[in-house]
Parts: C-alpha cells; sequence; structure tokens
C-alpha cells in the first residue's frame, strides 16, 4: 500500500516537474503507522476535552485507523482525517453535537475543514458505520464473570480494579491493530487475561461445556480451547508491545519529513494542485456545454412536430454518472 | 485518481439510474437497474450538500442499520455509493406499501391474508429487536411490498440501537397515530415495547381499513387511547401518573375490543390486546408473539403470492414525512417539535375510534367482512369464498376505474 502510494505521488511528482522526485525522502509504512496512532491517541485526548461517551471515541479510533487501510498520509494527513472521523463518530453514535460548537472548540479549525473531508470518509469506510466495540464485549464478560458459580458474592466491589486495570488495556488495544485481526470479545478476554489471568481462565472453561444450540447452522464452529488460547496469547503480546503511545519526536520527524513528500496535487498552490484544479475545472465545463447541448437537441426534436421519428432519443441520465439533481 | 474514489465510481457503475418515482424535502427516489443482471432496484438520492452539518443523522442511521440487517422481512440495503454531495443507497425494488394495499378499497382482506402480513412484520421486527435496533417509525406506509407479496420494513431514519439502562432517549418519535401511551407522557427510558403497539395499531387498521387510534394532536392522541381502551387505572399500568409529561386526561370507561372488531376471532383479539396494554413491560414481544395461538390456530396465513395486491401503481409519494424530526437525538430536548408528525392527516378517513364507530363508509365494507365466513372456515371453503368476494370486488374496480 504504502509502495503503491510512494509510486503513484513519484510520478506525479515526475509529471509536473521531471527529476524532482530523486531527492524527496517518501516516508514508509512504518512512518505512516506511526502517525497514525499518534493521531488515534489525539481522539482520546479530543474526546476527553469534549467528555464525549467511550463509544464515540472507540468509533472515531476504528474510523481513523481503517480510513488508513486504504489510504496514505502523504495525500490526507491524519490530523485533518481525524477531525472529520471524530464528528462522524459522534453522529454515527448518535450523539450529535453542532458542527460550530464542534470546530469552536478546536484551534485552527473551521467547519468546512471537518466537512470537506466527511464524505471522503464516508467513502473509506465503505460506509460500514456501525462498529462492534471491545468495551462493550468486556463489560458482557465482566458481568458474566459476575455470575460464575463460585465467585464472591461482592465480587463487583471487592474485585472491581479487575474490570477497571482491563478497561485501561482494552484502551491500549485501540492503539494498535489488534481489531482488524481478532473479534471485540477475544480482544477483551485478553485484556482481562493481562489483569487476571486465572479469572479469564476459569470463564473461559466454564464456557466449554455449555453445548451448542442444536438445528442451528448459522452458528460457525466453536474453536478449541487450544486455538482460542493461542489468539489470546497472541493478542496480549499485541497489546503488550504495541499498545503504546508513539514518542512525540520521532512523530515529529515524520511529520517534518512528510511536508516535503506530500502529493503535490493535494497541496494548495502548488503547481501540480493548480493543474489537476484546471483539468477538473475543463471537463466540469464540457459536461456542461456538452448537458446544454443535449438539452438543446431535444428541445429541438420536441418543438419540430415532424422531427425525424427514427432519430435515438438522446436520454440524459441513464448513463450519467454524475448527473447531479435534475431539478437543480 | 485515488484509491477509493475509483472504488466508489466501480460500485456506481453496476447501478443505471431510470426514473424518478418519489421526491422529498430530503431525498429523491430513483427506479434503477442492475447493469448485469437487469435486477430492479430503487435508489434513494439523498440530499446532502444542503445541511449545514454535513451528512444527516437519519441518513447516517438508515446506512447504519440497513448495513447490518439482512432478513427476509427488512428491507435490503445493496449499495451505498457517493457523488459529488450526493448520497445514493441502492435498495431492493419494492411495488407498493401497506397502506396504499389498506386504502384500495377494491381490495377485500381475509382474516387469514392479514395474519400473513402480521406473522411478516412480527418476523422482521423479531429480527430487528434480536440485534438490539428498535425501529420507532412503525406504520403501515413504511411496510412495503414486494412483487411476490413479501412484506418488508423500511425506513430506519428514526432507528436506534438500545440504549444502556439510565441513558435517556427521545420520546419524540414515531408518527402520532402509532404512538405508544409512555411515549406521549414523555418516557424517556423505553423498550422495545414502543414498537409493539405500532404493530398493535396496524394490526387494528388492517381490520378497520382505516386508522384505529387517529388523535389531532399529541394531547388528542392520548384521549383517543383513552376513550378506545378505557382510562388506565394504577393497577392497570402502575407508575404512570409518574411519567414526565403525565396530565390526566379523563376518564374513559374500558369497552370490549369484541364490541369494535365484531368478526374477529377469539385468537386474534388475544393477540391485539396483548400488542396494545398499557403496562410496557407486559405488552408482548415479537418473539412471544410469532408464538402466540393467533399464528397457530386456522385459518393458516395466506401464502405472500396469493395476498391481495394493490390495483393501482405506486404513485410518487412524499418522503420524509418526519423531515424536520429527522434530527431528532436524544440528547437534545426537542419538545414543541411533535407537531410535524403525523404530518397530513389523512383526508377522507374518518378516523377508527375518534368517531366511536367507524363511519358509514366504512360499515358497508365491514358489513362484507361480516359475512364472508371467516375464522374457522376450512381452507375449500375460504378459497372459494374469497374468489367470489375477489370477483365482487374486480367489477367494482372497473366500475371505479372506466371512464
Amino acid at each position: 500500500m504504502n509502495e503503491a502510494a510512494v509510486g503513484v505521488i513519484r510520478k506525479t511528482f515526475e509529471a509536473y516537474e521531471p527529476g524532482s522526485s530523486s531527492n524527496v525522502s517518501f516516508v514508509n509504512a512504518h512512518e505512516e503507522h506511526l502517525l497514525v496512532t499518534f493521531y488515534v491517541h489525539k481522539i482520546s485526548q479530543l474526546c476527553g476535552h469534549f467528555r464525549f461517551p467511550e463509544e464515540v471515541e472507540a468509533t472515531a479510533t476504528s474510523y481513523l485507523k481503517r480510513f488508513y487501510l486504504k489510504n496514505t498520509v502523504m495525500d490526507w494527513h491524519p490530523k485533518s482525517v481525524m477531525l472529520t472521523a471524530l464528528f462522524l463518530a459522534t453522529k454515527t453514535t448518535n450523539n450529535p453535537i453542532s458542527l460550530d460548537v464542534y470546530a469552536s472548540h478546536i484551534p485552527n479549525t473551521v467547519a468546512s475543514d471537518v466537512l470537506d473531508l466527511e464524505f471522503l470518509v464516508a467513502q473509506s469506510l465503505a460506509f460500514e458505520f456501525a462498529v462492534w466495540h471491545t468495551h462493550r464485549a468486556l463489560w458482557g464478560i465482566w458481568l458474566d464473570i459476575q455470575n460464575l458459580p463460585d465467585s464472591l458474592p461482592d465480587i463487583s466491589k471487592t474485585q472491581g480494579s479487575i474490570y477497571e486495570s482491563a478497561l485501561i488495556h482494552v484502551r491500549a488495544a485501540r492503539l494498535t491493530d489488534a481489531e482488524f485481526m481478532y473479534t471485540p470479545s477475544q480482544i477483551a478476554l485478553a485484556c482481562i487475561s493481562l489483569t487476571a489471568p486465572d479469572l479469564a481462565k476459569k470463564w473461559l472453561e466454564s464456557k466449554e461445556n455449555i453445548p451448542l444450540p442444536e438445528n442451528r447452522t448459522d452458528i460457525p464452529p466453536r474453536p478449541s480451547a487450544t486455538t482460542l488460547f493461542a489468539s489470546i496469547e497472541a493478542i496480549k503480546s499485541i497489546i503488550t508491545n504495541a499498545g503504546k503511545v508513539p514518542d512525540v519526536e520521532a512523530v515529529r520527524e515524520v511529520d517534518r519529513r512528510l511536508r516535503t513528500c506530500k502529493n503535490p496535487e493535494k497541496v494548495v498552490g502548488t503547481k501540480a494542485y493548480l493543474a489537476r484544479k484546471a483539468e477538473a475545472e475543463k471537463k466540469a465545463e464540457e459536461k456542461k456545454n456538452k448537458k446544454a447541448e443535449i438539452q438543446k437537441a431535444s428541445g429541438a426534436a420536441d418543438t419540430d412536430p415532424f422531427g425525424d421519428p427514427l432519430s435515438e432519443p438522446v436520454k440524459p441520465g441513464l448513463v450519467d454518472y454524475d448527473d447531479d439533481d435534475d431539478d437543480d | 485518481m485515488d484509491a477509493v474514489e475509483r472504488e466508489n465510481l466501480d460500485r456506481q457503475k453496476r447501478w443505471a439510474k431510470e426514473q424518478k418515482v418519489g421526491e422529498g424535502a430530503y431525498a429523491v427516489v430513483y427506479r434503477g437497474r442492475e447493469f448485469s443482471t437487469g435486477r430492479r432496484v430503487a435508489i434513494k438520492k439523498i440530499k446532502v450538500g444542503q445541511f449545514k452539518d454535513g451528512l444527516d443523522m437519519s441518513a447516517i442511521r438508515e446506512v447504519k442499520y440497513l448495513r447490518e440487517l439482512k432478513h427476509r422481512n427488512v428491507i435490503e440495503l445493496l449499495d451505498v455509493f457517493s457523488n459529488k454531495t450526493n448520497l445514493n443507497l441502492v435498495l431492493e425494488f419494492l411495488d407498493s406499501d401497506l397502506e396504499m394495499i389498506i386504502k384500495d378499497r377494491s381490495l377485500v382482506f381475509l382474516p387469514a391474508d392479514i395474519k400473513s402480513w402480521m406473522a411478516m412484520t412480527f418476523r422482521g421486527l423479531e429480527f430487528c429487536h434480536r440485534n438490539f435496533i428498535l425501529h420507532r417509525d412503525l406504520k403501515p406506509n413504511n411496510l412495503l411490498i414486494a412483487s411476490d407479496g413479501h412484506l418488508k420494513i423500511a425506513d430506519f431514519g428514526l432507528a436506534r440501537d438500545f440504549a444502556d439502562p439510565g441513558f435517556k432517549m427521545t420520546c419524540q418519535v414515531i408518527t402520532r397515530w402509532y404512538r405508544p401511551p409512555e411515549l406521549l407522557f414523555g418516557a424517556r427510558y423505553y423498550s422495545s415495547a414502543v414498537d409493539i403497539w405500532s404493530v398493535g395499531c396496524i394490526f387494528a387498521e388492517l381490520m378497520l381499513r382505516t386508522p384505529y387510534l387517529a388523535g389531532e394532536s399529541d394531547m388528542d392522541q392520548l384521549k383517543t387511547i383513552f376513550r378506545a381502551l378505557g382510562t388506565p387505572t394504577e393497577q392497570e399500568w402502575p407508575g404512570h401518573t409518574k411519567l414526565p409529561d403525565y396530565v390526566p386526561v379523563g376518564q374513559f370507561p374500558k369497552t370490549p375490543l369484541r364490541d369494535l372488531f365484531t368478526a374477529a376471532s377469539t385468537d386474534t383479539l388475544g393477540l391485539l390486546s396483548k400488542c396494545l396494554l398499557y403496562e410496557p413491560r407486559k405488552r408482548v414481544s415479537a418473539a412471544e408473539a410469532l408464538q402466540h395461538p393467533y399464528f397457530y390456530a386456522i385459518p393458516h396465513p395466506t401464502h405472500p403470492l396469493k395476498l391481495p395486491k394493490c390495483t393501482t401503481q405506486m404513485a410518487p409519494r412524499p418522503l420524509g414525512e418526519v423531515d424536520g424530526d429527522g434530527n431528532v437525538d436524544d440528547d437534545v430536548d426537542m419538545t414543541g417539535s411533535g407537531g410535524t408528525f403525523g404530518a397530513g392527516v389523512k383526508s377522507g378517513l374518518g378516523p377508527g375510534v375518534k368517531s366511536g364507530a367507524p363511519n358509514n363508509t366504512n360499515k358497508g365494507r365491514l358489513k362484507r367482512k361480516i359475512t364472508s365466513p371467516m375464522e374457522g372456515a376450512d381452507g375449500d371453503m375460504s378459497a372459494r369464498t374469497r374468489s367470489i368476494a375477489r370477483k365482487l370486488d374486480f367489477t367494482k374496480e372497473r366500475y371505479v376505474k372506466s371512464p
């Protein structure tokens, strides 16, 4: 992904200013990842500032990470994408706030900065807005643990710290890619296991003897305990190794280099940007003319009562993908 | 071009937009086709540019929930793509809705037909509730009918997932005539039982062929409900007087459902009354309703293919009747905005309960229903009477339609 992006941007550089790409040092996949992770952490800080519920924060981080599965920081800077992802998450989780209020709380940001990328972000998410969260799974397992036959009646009071510290691991897991590889409940169990391994094991064992519902073909076969334990251990090591906020200095260094290797078509004022804009305008103009011609043609046909009945009428709108509202 | 834009264009190219079939304040619906298969689809184009807060909440809700739900009795969202500042939802194409069928005076409903629609509604709703989604806008107009007779729940613009206990939700949801009393009293904590009340109203409407509880304002709605079902007592509905917007609206005696639904079987009224229980916690759930004796008793539900079909073409219907309320959210108090609900008081139809009994035009229809042998008739018998009833109606239809 990173290589492909570098290739495209290098070509763009070359197209507008031959030879200019040779001394550009592009950011690599690892550095892209570092930068995105840093802004995942930023989301968490912003959410604290706005006092958004956990669900908003978790959704926005998933959106940001998913966005960069399909895009590169050299095209879209995570700082702007983060703001849009968070705003979109407030809406998809049913916690909407007014855009003006939102933008006014963020320095150097106007409403349009947030909105301009909204479609791009939604598209990159393939309009899959619902996210199933690990913190919900954690809460579910925690409630279930309290129901274990031999758990103490006041476990939620005496052992409440287990839940609290597991939740801290869940938040750390958000900085990692674990959610792309494992299910929310597996990650949640791993977080409990990081805090109280015996309790996690006991809970898992209590589930082993529950028979699967009969006559249900829609439930996939249950993984063996060994497979599950292996997954849990793998998640645990991901969280321990990668669940950290990146070093600010390292991020700053990447960001500084990013300024030199951004896709020139996306930087306002560069030659490439202007060229692309001119091209887009030319295209729009052509389309407009074409549409006008079609209208003229069909209008002429209408007014001529003896118009050639054999000529195929032009049907605007049938394959005209950019067809805007017919009535605006 | 970016990978994402290219992907979007590829999606867009799968679908052909044809003629416009409906338009509303926030969306335009086109008939369309899938290029590769020729399959008919509906493309709902949501105008986004006009909203100052970007993508609008009802569009987001609709996309979010329909992407998750796939069931025979829930409308299928086939694809989503954007184009300039418009969001396009590709939905399965459905010819008509239950409201059109109810209003089509040339059709006669047999009890088995009603049972079939109710079964499909409850199945779709049970699926939503099983997946922790409240619909919050059930009404005949949102129950669409496919060409093969299958009923599909549509319009998830007001849907939301179950809130955690203690989390406030807005009470300004559900079109007024289908809104349960707890919402009219301003309850901010409620459950899937709100949808069940709506289904109960639809059930009654299928029998009456006119909206059952058609209040003229939110206050009148409560009065209409109590006039029909009697004012609730503290025993029937503990704690209702403590609800935020509780106001006494007068004492009305309880009249048996049997007085209005003269032709209905005991099972029918049994299920109906369980949907219209005042105490939300006692109201039947969708899953329980599907196990109710009503669905096991004779006559068996009509096969979807054999259900009465609308004789008229789907006219461009106004979309987004709850516009303006599309943005209701759960943290903002929307009190006072409820006026737009149930917009467009349907003309020509006497409200089911308002006048105490169906008005004269309805009486004729009810009588015809009564004279047709209903519940308990064996399969053969009902098939025969049906063909007669249909025949009668077709002549009438021709009479009405011929110039």
